[in-house]
């Protein structure tokens, strides 16, 4: 009797466990498992065909003459620069005008909060009539991507803006008052005390919106459909065309998807870094 | 005196902030002549007062155009008898609850275990855990979808639904959370009777109600929102969510407008509301997955 509770006691936790680590891992490391296998394949998904090829496609999208892997990875590269300057010279300074303010901060933040709850096919949507009424972005081609970029750094703001909040609160005021009797000027409080003490702060906004603009798809789907000229066509947006709008492309697709994961994978190696030294519901 | 220029500046962005969805919503409002000849107003012309006023005194107003009798609900019930937009919601609001009842489900148990039970394995499969999180979204896609096709689950409900039912970071969310909780509770109650499950229910749970609204509220926006899986996994439209659905219209320039703009409107607004009543477990949420020093 008592042996049977305790092994129903032992087998207990993996019961819980169980469940969501199987979906989890199904769903990260087995699926790219298969991908990695099917990369090697010349696959069709609706024919169920799959020949052996080697590196093939790999080297198609590294050195074909008609591969637009590079042409997209500039773009993207592009894209994530700009997204990330933007949000940088956006949101670090409205959470400060945001502390600053003292008053209607949580109204503030509830208005520039925004466009993270709303879905990204809504805004991308909107904005499409916004920049045709004003101008014509995206009916020229060194317009476009910027455009898309504004997109993001204005959907992130409000998001971003509440990190730099979080960060800019934790900083005991006692460094501030101590700069003041030291006569440091506003410049010389925020060169030496704010930035310093928002250094892990600025590390994961910058991280994150890396990471999140190498994947940017919606806007691109919706408002430009990667023209005009190609000009917007970002690395997801063309291993989306390469894995349903062109039939059995799935191996070559799934050579897309590993290049983007060694690429993205650098800053997900920081990220996880930064993620591991924070602490969380620990006070 | 920069109080004052502080709130100045971020009263204007607050108006960048809320330009798209004046927008948005003024367009919604539009008949179909207002939005070809009016594009840039938020007002629709027939609600205008110069146009009211120069009807009033009898010449050529925008009352004089085709629709102006519409009633200012027009193109909202039109959204839903003719667009199919009430499908779309219905799917939307599908995927979105069953996600997020599958997901506080599994993680509690998951993060309940990793976080009070000893087990054999348990760190390495806690840290397995972890590094699914190392995947990006757009990487999995292809992926992904082989999987579900593997399993036959190509353009059914629960091929969208099923890679969204347990999360790594959910359950570090809660598991973090439990950790939290004094074991000697946990004792007081295995002394009066409780088995695990008892715990979780009577001590666990009503103790860590934050986070898990938290959790449920982010997994419910993420649903709500999901565009690019339900797109490749989806091809039958009764299937659709909403996202999917208004996609349907881009770059189309014959699309009726305003009536694409009112089921916009219809999109966005759940979980507008549902952010206004449950705002501070959401920036608490935020502030969280943001960094401390």
């Amino acid at each position: 009797m008592a042996r049977r509770v305790s092994w129903s006691q032992r087998l207990l936790p993996y019961l819980y466990v169980g469940p969501a680590l199987t979906v989890a891992c199904l769903f990260s490391f087995v699926s790219m498992g298969i991908s990695l296998w099917v990369s090697f394949h010349d696959y069709d998904a609706f024919a169920g065909a799959s020949r052996f090829v080697g590196f093939d496609n790999y080297h198609r999208a590294l050195y074909s003459a008609d591969s637009y892997f590079w042409l997209a990875m500039r773009h993207t590269a592009v894209y994530v620069v700009l997204s990330v300057c933007g949000t940088l010279l956006t949101s670090l300074p409205l959470a400060l005008l945001c502390l600053r303010a003292k008053v209607g901060q949580a109204l503030f933040r509830t208005l520039y909060f925004l466009p993270s709850i709303t879905p990204g096919v809504v805004l991308a949507l909107v904005f499409y009539h916004i920049f045709s009424n004003y101008g014509q972005l995206l009916d020229c081609s060194w317009t476009a991507l910027p455009a898309l970029a504004l997109l993001g750094v204005w959907a992130g703001a409000g998001y971003n803006m509440v990190i730099f909040l979080a960060g800019l609160t934790e900083i005991p005021q006692i460094l501030y008052d101590a700069a003041v009797v030291d006569g440091a000027n506003r410049w010389q409080q925020f060169r030496h005390i704010t930035m310093p003490m928002l250094r892990n702060t600025l590390v994961f906004v910058t991280v994150m919106t890396i990471i999140g603009s190498f994947q940017v798809f919606t806007s691109v789907y919706i408002m430009t459909s990667g023209g005009p000229e190609r000009s917007t066509e970002v690395i997801a947006y063309s291993i989306f065309v390469n894995a349903f709008a062109v039939a059995g492309q799935m191996g070559y697709a799934s050579a897309l998807a590993w290049l983007l994961f060694a690429v993205i994978f650098v800053f997900v190696f920081v990220q996880m870094r930064v993620f591991r030294s924070r602490r969380i519901y620990d006070e | 005196m920069s109080r004052r220029i502080a709130l100045i500046a971020m009263t204007l962005g607050a108006l960048v902030m809320v330009y798209p969805y004046a927008y948005m919503v003024g367009s919604s409002l539009k008949t179909r002549k207002e939005f070809a000849e009016s594009r840039e107003s938020l007002i629709p012309p027939r609600y205008q007062i110069r146009e009211q006023l120069a009807h009033a005194r009898g010449a050529p107003s925008a009352l004089d155009w085709p629709g102006a009798d519409w009633s200012i609900w027009r193109n909202y019930v039109d959204a839903i008898r003719y667009g199919g937009i009430d499908r779309y919601l219905g799917n939307s609001f599908i995927y979105a609850v069953v996600i997020t009842s599958l997901q506080l489900f599994f993680n509690t148990l998951a993060a309940y275990a990793f976080a009070r039970m000893k087990f054999f394995g348990r760190d390495l499969l806690f840290g397995m855990l972890l590094a699914t999180m190392m995947v990006p979204p757009a990487v999995l896609l292809i992926p992904n979808f082989l999987v579900v096709s593997e399993l036959g689950l190509v353009d059914t409900l629960w091929g969208v639904i099923i890679p969204g039912f347990a999360g790594a970071f959910g359950i570090f969310l809660l598991r973090q959370a439990f950790l939290n909780i004094p074991a000697e509770l946990e004792h007081a109650a295995r002394i009066d009777g409780c088995g695990s499950w008892g715990i979780l229910v009577h001590v666990i749970l009503p103790l860590s109600k934050p986070a898990i609204i938290t959790l449920g509220l982010f997994t419910f926006m993420g649903a709500w929102n999901m565009f690019e899986w339900p797109l490749v996994v989806l091809s039958n439209q009764d299937y659709y969510p909403l996202t999917v659905g208004l996609s349907l219209f881009r770059s189309e320039t014959s699309a009726d407008w305003p009536r694409v703009f009112a089921a916009s409107v219809m999109g966005a607004a759940p979980l507008i509301l549902l952010f206004l009543v449950a705002q501070r477990y959401l920036v608490g949420g935020i502030s969280l997955s943001g960094m401390k020093t």
